[in-house]
């Protein structure tokens, strides 16, 4: 019988020996919690590059569409027979470098859409702070291109300003909001981007269900409670879209101009 | 929002969050508390089921073994009983002290649900003493009946308190969106966060999975006491009860991807982002080891039927398809197993040439994966009917055309399989995915369509031989070891991968993890874990059969005595 109880364990251990071999040799690939970015005046091209690296792969969220072949075209290999787009960026627009052009892809990312691609990126220059995105920036150019990204180009912090993805400041300082708090509705919805996926008044993208006649359909109760939390709900026909909107909105725009907004957006019968 | 979150809730901390543990750390105390726990908490629900049906068989259809061998197992949830209470209160203390900011906020939550559950253990309990004590004093008549109704009174008992415990765990997971990190906890609505988007599914999934497991644990059960039998009709016993064990667990098993399936429709639903994570993030490669291990699972499976095959007079007419069905059931699990959306770095990718391998991208995609699994499901499924006509003659005289109808009712299974498997490849995402129900619902329907004409055709069947119970080869009992250890340590695997989907959230985006150990380990840490909390397991479980001999003889019953019949007949 011993002879079977050994054969027995020698089996169970096996088995599991087995199945913890395999696991411990394929790719080893840890969650981080994300860290906070901070960029000393002196940081060189490789720093930036490391850096924007990390965002990329973490709290940026790009390899959620970017990567995954058939949501946004790839930027880390060939897309298409152009290259990756380090190699591609500088003859993306013409007039512009790769730098402006990859700027500007973050800061509005519908004005330049590939062909074949919906245009769902959100506002990245409103989801991470000016160092992630210039690092995201030496990153992507680091791809099959020459990364010309320095110190100098990533905007110093006004003092009190909350920018997106740093710390928030002393205990009461409000956001500034869009439009330098300005708090004209229409000016908000420019600067916050609105139009990039919604339809107003015959202006914008149809990607986002169309605001024109928003106030038939949501209260000012509801209508706040999207842009602050833009999950609670999704409409009918668009679920596919869920989670595509910022959530940071509630958080970039002062009482003054969330009110504002959503009373001229209540009043959109 | 992440990082401010962050900051935001570390400057909250000021007063003690995190304890530590020694050695291990917090972390790995309460992985392998919880998972032990769990593990023994699956056992002590899917024995029950497992009782309650083989009871039933011995009333209704009037075989004494299956009523012994619903007694059998039933003493020995007796000890397992004590050791999930043990692991469960274990638990519980860890996280009460390792854990104690998160803990008070649960408990604030669900502090009323959680009275219940420790309610709930008493009634859980003493019918468990009814149950058992009072097998050989209600044994004939309606007060056998009687004595079969606590039995399933057992089971809900079980099963209400295995929701109650869902209900915590999959409130960490997807809480309602309208609960943030400053919602108050005990303004929370118990049933508003009871409810939550994976609460069901969950639900359903465990419920599945733990009849999958006791059938394993029973089939690993029977293996042994086969190969410490002494006598032929001992041996032929044994034989018979893991042939049981397996058929209960493989049947189950053939379910349990379609309530997977809804449980991951239902994570991308509340969170597409989670679903990313989990499918195409970090957790990629989980996916890869997942269809390994199902690889084993339906390959051993299948493979201890064909040997049991060797068993049955009149079963050598279908030897010769086996080398097909192992065709079918490499090819699928090779498609399965194909990687698809893995995280890679630039490196790896320019290596590869872009995102996706490409040849082999072309069969990672879901389109390939669910036909292959819905091709090897189907496949056993062959098997099974092949064992169970293993012994008959047909005598009804459709026997033909009936053979006819179910070969066709194959065929078109998995031609719906493969047409809309192919079809997936030109259709939007959002479009394929509604293909996987169309493949899911012909499986189905072929399955429950042969069963009942399968049923209709063996009436009045004549036997080529009663199956000789125990002629069996040693290997075949190693083989369901296998399926037990294999079945353990998936369920391992995938607690691992619905936990550590979280990431550094204790709540998903309402309560962030500020421990050192926020960070979710890499896969090969997980699976030492994995494989040191199913080793825990097992010794236990061995510790309590080895008791449950001790306290009592075992069952078995000379052939004589019962109907030399199997599951089916």
């Amino acid at each position: 019988m011993w002879v079977t109880n050994l054969k027995i364990v020698g089996v169970v251990l096996g088995v599991l020996s087995l199945y913890t071999l395999i696991a411990n040799k394929i790719p080893q690939v840890q969650s981080e919690v994300p860290q906070a970015l901070a960029l000393g005046a002196n940081v060189t091209p490789e720093q930036l590059v490391a850096a924007g690296e990390k965002v990329f792969n973490g709290i940026g969220g790009c390899t959620t569409c970017h990567g995954l072949g058939t949501r946004a075209p790839n930027l880390l290999t060939d897309e298409k027979g152009t290259g990756p787009i380090g190699a591609r960026c500088g003859r993306r627009e013409t007039g512009k470098t790769c730098k402006q052009y990859l700027f500007e892809s973050l800061d509005n990312p519908t004005a330049y859409v590939v062909p074949g691609y919906q245009p769902i990126m959100p506002v990245m220059t409103k989801q991470l702070s000016p160092e992630q995105v210039w690092a995201v920036i030496a990153f992507l150019e680091s791809q099959g291109g020459t990364v010309d990204v320095t110190a100098s180009d990533i905007p110093a912090p006004s003092p009190g300003a909350l920018t997106p993805g740093a710390s928030p400041g002393s205990p009461g300082s409000g956001p500034p909001g869009f439009a330098a708090g300005s708090t004209d509705p229409k000016a908000i919805i420019q600067a916050a981007g609105c139009l990039a996926c919604h339809k107003l008044d015959g202006q914008g993208q149809m990607i986002a269900p169309d605001l024109t006649h928003v106030g038939s359909r949501r209260d000012a109760e509801s209508i706040r409670k999207k842009i602050l939390d833009p999950a609670s709900s999704v409409a009918k026909g668009y679920e596919k879209l869920a989670g595509i909107m910022p959530k940071t909105f509630g958080s970039m725009m002062n009482a003054s101009q969330l009110e504002a907004l959503v009373q001229y957006l209540a009043a959109h019968k | 929002m992440s990082d401010v979150l962050l900051l935001v809730q570390a400057a909250a901390d000021t007063t003690r969050a995190y304890g530590e543990f020694p050695v291990i750390g917090a972390r790995a105390a309460v992985w392998i508390a919880a998972e032990v726990h769990l593990m023994f908490a699956a056992f002590v629900l899917g024995v029950p089921m497992f009782a309650v049906v083989t009871e039933a068989i011995g009333i209704f259809g009037g075989d004494e073994r299956y009523d012994r061998l619903s007694k059998e197992f039933t003493r020995l949830l007796l000890v397992a009983y004590s050791a999930t209470a043990i692991w469960g209160t274990v638990l519980l203390f860890f996280l009460a002290t390792l854990y104690p900011r998160f803990f008070a906020y649960l408990f604030a939550i669900f502090k009323y649900s959680a009275w219940v559950y420790a309610g709930l253990f008493f009634f859980e309990s003493f019918t468990l003493y009814l149950y058992y004590y009072g097998w050989d004093r209600w044994k004939k008549g309606r007060a056998k009946v009687g004595h079969w109704t606590l039995g399933i009174l057992l089971n809900v008992w079980g099963t209400i308190v295995m929701f109650i415990a869902n209900s915590w765990l999959t409130y960490m997971m997807s809480p309602p969106r309208d609960i943030g990190p400053t919602t108050d906890p005990t303004t929370i609505k118990l049933w508003h966060a009871i409810a939550n988007a994976t609460w069901m599914p969950i639900n359903v999934h465990r419920l599945v999975a733990n009849v999958v497991f006791g059938g394993a644990i029973v089939g690993a059960y029977a293996s042994y006491r086969f190969l410490a039998a002494r006598t032929d009709e001992e041996r032929a016993h044994y034989d018979w009860m893991g042939y049981v064990g397996n058929f209960i667990a493989i049947s189950a098993l053939i379910v349990l991807p379609f309530a997977g399936y809804w449980l991951g429709r239902e994570i991308y639903q509340y969170d597409q982002s989670m679903g990313i994570t989990m499918m195409g993030g970090f957790m990629s490669w989980l996916w890869v080891i997942q269809a390994f291990l199902i690889a084993v699972l339906f390959l051993t499976g299948n493979y201890y039927l064909w040997i049991g095959m060797g068993r049955i007079p009149g079963a050598e007419r279908f030897r010769p398809y086996t080398k097909w069905l192992l065709a079918v059931l490499v090819l699928g699990a090779i498609v399965w197993g194909t990687p698809h959306t893995m995280i890679a770095d630039s490196k790896e990718l320019a290596a590869m040439g872009g995102s996706h391998h490409p040849f082999l991208g072309a069969l990672g995609v879901m389109s390939a994966k669910n036909t292959a699994v819905n091709l090897m499901i189907l496949t056993t499924f062959l098997s099974f009917l092949m064992y169970r006509r293993g012994n008959m003659r047909l005598v009804v005289p459709w026997a033909r055309a009936g053979t006819m109808i179910q070969a066709a009712m194959f065929a078109i299974a998995a031609g719906v399989v493969l047409f809309y498997g192919i079809r997936g490849y030109f259709v939007d995402a959002i479009v394929r995915i509604g293909f996987s129900v169309y493949q899911v619902l012909a499986v189905l329907a072929c399955i429950a369509g042969v069963t009942v004409i399968d049923i209709l055709l063996g009436r009045g069947a004549q036997s080529l031989g009663a199956i000789q119970w125990g002629k069996m080869p040693p290997r075949s009992q190693y083989a369901l070891f296998i399926l037990a250890v294999t079945f353990t340590w998936l369920m391992g695997l995938m607690g691992f991968a619905r936990s550590g989907v979280r990431q550094y959230w204790h709540v998903w985006q309402v309560m962030q993890d500020t421990s050192k150990y926020a960070a979710t380990p890499a896969l090969g840490y997980a699976s030492k874990m994995i494989s040191l909390c199913v080793l825990i397991f097992l010794s236990l479980v061995a510790f309590v059969f080895w008791l449950g001999g001790l306290a009592e003889k075992s069952t078995f019953v000379s052939a004589g005595e019962g109907k030399a019949r199997h599951v089916g007949h």
